[in-house]
């Protein structure tokens, strides 16, 4: 019993949870404060927390497309570049094909699964390296959306009921959130309660034994490429009901966060190891750590909150890392070989 | 582990007091929003309105997206919104998007004035115009014009293809081109993503593709050096001109030489200074709608159109007095 | 002959561009320009070069462009102190290996994934340096242009300097056990070692050769120009790893030479003046991009398919 909380006490996610929590309850005392109209403001407002939480719909979105991905070690460099595809495409259904909101909607969703099916074809079909063929649609993707609207093109004006996704409230709690969270669900049911889910790890972890087991590991990642194009679109969407507008920079180095959130919240880049909740609090604890560092007084004074949230967060990813490897090197150290050198021949003795 | 947290709230009670001390002064706090902080541009637009702040003893917060990002210019807002300022002044990034983020800053008692590039009317105050995207758009065109006695062959270097203020820029000089200058005629436009590198590279192929090329002209401010420099290793020094928008610091070398002929900027310094007296007298009540002119501060007084308070036509600078000018 | 089939692929498709530009568009080929455009690129050659031998170990830097500026803006401040300009090359190219070694010691000595690692300090080093410069340009004293000799001069020294480079690297990696090490470890680390190579060392050195080969190629940009732009070396990581992807080295290691990286630089270089002087729009510049390294990549994966050796 003693040794099971232990375990429970060191694993990444309680620890980041714990970091969580320290910067949240940090931000709450040093980034809250009375402004000269007597009003309480800063960090500790719930205007404040649903607005964490309203911007980290999008990058939150993106990270938990690209976790299944990070399990079955690959990776997914295009995701960012396929949310201002997505976007400018869904500006264009509407706007220049007049489709109805939801039609384009669903379209555009179809239309980022292909997307995301052209990457899993490449990495399975051919077998290539997945950090590759996502770097050349990362330059693809977005190309496209300058291409298609001469970079010069914006949609805007959509009608209020669609920019209720992005800017109001549902039930108490930004509109997005919602869809958020229901994303979180699924995916989290995905990976932790099927097999299909639970397949990612294995092929992850080593795909010729997945294959010996009888997965059809090329299906099944192929597949985690089209679910993250698809979740990508969902993203897009939201991201532009949020600013009311569709333009072909939408995103634009997001998918840096997202990785890093994923591994912030433990995934192995390496595959075959990881977790989805590990995600959502990665996304919270950089979400907390950006908005948190832009209410401190003394940040403000700087006029540096980006940078500081930018460096905070490299940092944060570096400790993380180094702190996730700490107990292999213990364990290496500890079990490293004695050897004794003396000078004259001893009789063999048992250890 | 229990300890460690402790540390951590006894960490940030302190921090925290002290962080509500400061806020507690009653310093009027106007919050100043540039469409890009790195832009020197805009680094001139703060120094001067670093001095009216000054001068008028109010707190001055200055930050903004290090490059143009309409989604990053909202969550800023937001910033200040939950902070209380008292005046936000911004230059729109996207004229619709940021507006709703302004509109619900004006709901919360806080007031709104835009310099620069405008928001919707409705989202603010008034709109300190340095000079219409139009006027600079024809300044350009017509300092372009004369430099090549209305004909010849010209080509265009942008930042991006998305930035929405370049756009505009672009559009007015087309429509100047169109009208008045019917025997000039643009060969090409290309962007240079803010790099004065990849300015330089798209100028040398912009002067090998179209041999009769005359004039270079650059909305994009590391675009001009970037040019200059472009024009200068290829030998067309004076054979190719160089205009466009930018600072003296960036282009005083190329200017003297006699590579870049003219450097067309606001006084972007007044700009700023203009901004913050306008956003404290907006937040003292002292500027109303409905008036004709303002004065601020050492600058004197400015006139208002409807709603835009102009600060006046866009500044040539060139060899005779861009010595005067250290930003 | 297959050996080199890849980096004979790449020089083929380049060769063809420059016949369809000869065709199309002649003026292309003016000396001065054609010289500006090479010595333009003369350092994402070199870093390019330091990328490949990454790339080759089974390893991969991104935050090769925030290294470029940082670089540039310490270099250019400390010439504008009054540095003598060898003092000044000296600095760059050790401060280019201390920010290589950081990389180094993380992902050799601790065992992280490069992609992460580098990601981590891209997003540092870009952060630390907009905070500290907000983007101002740096002005270079006088006489420090081409190193103070004519521009032509200057440019033949760079663009000579260069190809000597990319010459003693490309014979190096063949010819000297350090190269061949390289291979090595990418190829199979377990078997490397077993070999008596030690491959956290050869890792370790790989990355601070990169480092050091940045400092060199960001001062050859600064000698280039009167001023440093802070934000110049922003997607320099994204160009070298294309020109090198598309050079034929394989990004699962132990595979690719110099060569191959020097023609997918020339033929991904092309591009920006190819479509200024073919009068095509701008915005597909990227576009054509992406297209061309998933071309290369495909291309790569159907010839193993077909052939059975490894990629």
């Amino acid at each position: 019993m003693k040794r099971d909380w232990k375990a429970l006490l060191l694993r990444h996610e309680t620890i980041l949870l714990l970091v969580l929590i320290a910067e949240w309850v940090f931000f709450y005392y040093a980034g809250t404060s009375t402004n000269r109209r007597g009003v309480v403001v800063g960090f500790g407002t719930l205007d404040r927390q649903f607005d964490i939480l309203r911007h980290s719909c999008e990058i939150g979105l993106l990270a938990l497309a690209l976790t299944p991905v990070i399990i079955t070690a690959g990776i997914d460099l295009s995701v960012a570049s396929l949310l201002g595809l997505c976007a400018i495409l869904f500006g264009k259904f509407w706007h220049d094909a007049g489709l109805p909101i939801p039609v384009a909607i669903a379209l555009t969703l179809v239309l980022g699964g292909l997307a995301g099916a052209l990457n899993g074809t490449l990495i399975t079909k051919l077998r290539l390296p997945p950090l590759i063929v996502t770097l050349g649609t990362y330059s693809l993707f977005r190309g496209l959306a300058e291409a298609i609207t001469r970079g010069a093109v914006t949609y805007t004006d959509f009608p209020a009921g669609f920019l209720f996704l992005g800017q109001e409230r549902w039930l108490g709690l930004p509109t997005q959130a919602w869809i958020f969270f229901a994303a979180a669900i699924a995916i989290w049911l995905l990976v932790h309660r099927t097999t299909f889910g639970r397949s990612f790890r294995a092929i992850g972890y080593s795909p010729e034994g997945a294959r010996y087991a009888g997965l059809p590991v090329e299906r099944r990642v192929a597949l985690v490429y089209v679910l993250a194009g698809v979740i990508a679109a969902v993203a897009a969407i939201i991201y532009t009901a949020r600013l009311g507008q569709a333009k072909a920079d939408a995103g634009l180095g997001y998918e840096l966060f997202a990785i890093t959130a994923v591994v912030l919240g433990g995934t192995s880049i390496f595959g075959g190891a990881g977790s989805v909740h590990g995600t959502l609090l990665g996304v919270a604890a950089i979400a907390v750590l950006k908005n948190g560092l832009a209410t401190l007084p003394v940040v403000m004074r700087m006029n540096a909150a980006e940078e500081m949230a930018g460096l905070l967060t490299g940092a944060l990813l570096l400790v993380a890392l180094t702190s996730s490897v700490i107990p292999k090197l213990l364990a290496r150290w500890h079990t490293r070989p004695h050897v004794t050198v003396s000078p004259t021949l001893k009789p063999k003795s048992t250890a | 582990m229990k300890s460690f947290l402790r540390l951590w709230l006894v960490a940030g009670l302190l921090l925290g007091s002290m962080a509500g001390a400061q806020a507690a002064s009653s310093k009027l706090i106007v919050a100043f929003l540039p469409k890009s902080k790195g832009n020197a541009y805009f680094i001139s637009c703060k120094a001067g309105a670093e001095k009216a702040a000054k001068e008028l003893g109010v707190e001055l917060l200055f930050d903004g997206p290090t490059d143009s990002n309409a989604a990053k210019q909202n969550e800023i807002v937001e910033n200040w919104i939950t902070l209380g300022v008292d005046v936000i002044a911004v230059a729109a990034e996207n004229r619709e998007g940021i507006s709703t983020a302004l509109r619900k800053a004006q709901k919360q008692g806080i007031k709104v004035i835009t310099y620069d590039a405008d928001a919707m009317p409705d989202a603010r105050s008034f709109f300190v115009n340095q000079a219409t995207p139009e006027g600079i758009g024809y300044t350009l065109m017509d300092e372009a014009a004369r430099l090549l006695n209305n004909e010849g062959e010209f080509a265009m270097i942008t930042a991006s293809l998305t930035a929405a203020n370049q756009r505009e820029w672009q559009k007015h000089i087309e429509a100047r081109l169109k009208e008045k200058y019917p025997k000039m005629k643009l060969v090409a436009v290309r962007p240079c993503d803010d790099l004065k590198d990849k300015a330089q590279s798209e100028a040398t192929a912009m002067m090998s593709a179209n041999p009769n090329l005359k004039l270079i002209m650059s909305i994009c401010s590391p675009g001009v050096p970037g040019a200059a420099e472009a024009v200068k290793q290829a030998g067309k020094t004076g054979k190719v001109k160089v205009i466009g928008l930018g600072l003296p610091s960036e282009n005083r070398r190329y200017v003297h030489e006699g590579v870049t002929d003219t450097v067309v900027l606001w006084k972007t310094e007044d700009l700023g200074y203009l901004t913050i007296y306008a956003g404290v007298a907006l937040a003292k009540d002292e500027l109303k709608k409905g008036a004709k002119s303002f004065k601020a501060g050492s600058l004197g007084t400015f006139e208002i159109q409807g709603d835009n308070i102009l600060l006046g036509k866009p500044f040539s600078f060139n060899k005779a007095n861009i010595d005067q000018f250290n930003f | 002959m297959s050996r080199y089939f890849r980096e004979l692929s790449v020089a083929g498709a380049l060769i063809v561009v420059l016949l369809g530009l000869a065709v199309f568009a002649p003026a292309f080929y003016q000396p001065q320009p054609l010289l500006s455009l090479l010595t333009r690129e003369a350092p994402t050659l070199i870093v390019a070069c330091g990328m490949a031998l990454v790339i080759i170990s089974r390893q991969i830097d991104i935050s090769v462009g925030s290294q470029f500026s940082v670089i540039g803006v310490c270099a250019g401040l400390l010439a504008a102190k009054g540095w003598p300009l060898g003092f000044v090359l000296l600095a760059a190219v050790g401060i280019g290996a201390l920010l290589g070694a950081v990389n180094g010691v993380l992902v050799a000595g601790l065992g992280l994934p490069s992609i992460v690692v580098t990601l981590a300090t891209l997003v540092t080093l870009r952060q630390g340096l907009n905070l500290v410069r907000q983007g101002e340009f740096v002005n270079l004293p006088d006489g420090l242009q081409w190193f103070g000799l004519s521009q032509s001069g200057g440019q033949w020294t760079l663009l000579i300097a260069a190809l000597v480079i990319l010459g003693l690297l490309g014979w190096g990696l063949r010819h000297v056990a350090a190269g061949r090490f390289v291979y090595a470890v990418g190829s199979d680390t377990e078997a490397a070692r077993l070999a008596g190579i030690r491959p956290q060392l050869c890792t370790f050195l790989v990355f601070v050769f990169l480092g050091a080969l940045t400092g060199l190629a960001a001062m050859m940009n600064l000698v280039q120009s009167p001023q440093v732009q802070p934000l110049s070396g922003s997607g320099l990581e994204l160009k070298v790893i294309a020109a090198v992807v598309v050079g034929g080295v394989a990004i699962s290691g132990g595979r690719g030479s110099l060569w191959g990286v020097f023609a997918g630089l020339l033929l991904l270089a092309c591009i920006a003046p190819a479509l200024i002087h073919l009068r095509i729009e701008a915005y597909w510049e990227k576009a054509i991009q992406g297209a061309i390294i998933l071309l290369a990549v495909v291309a790569d994966g159907v010839r193993s398919r077909r052939g059975g050796a490894k990629s």
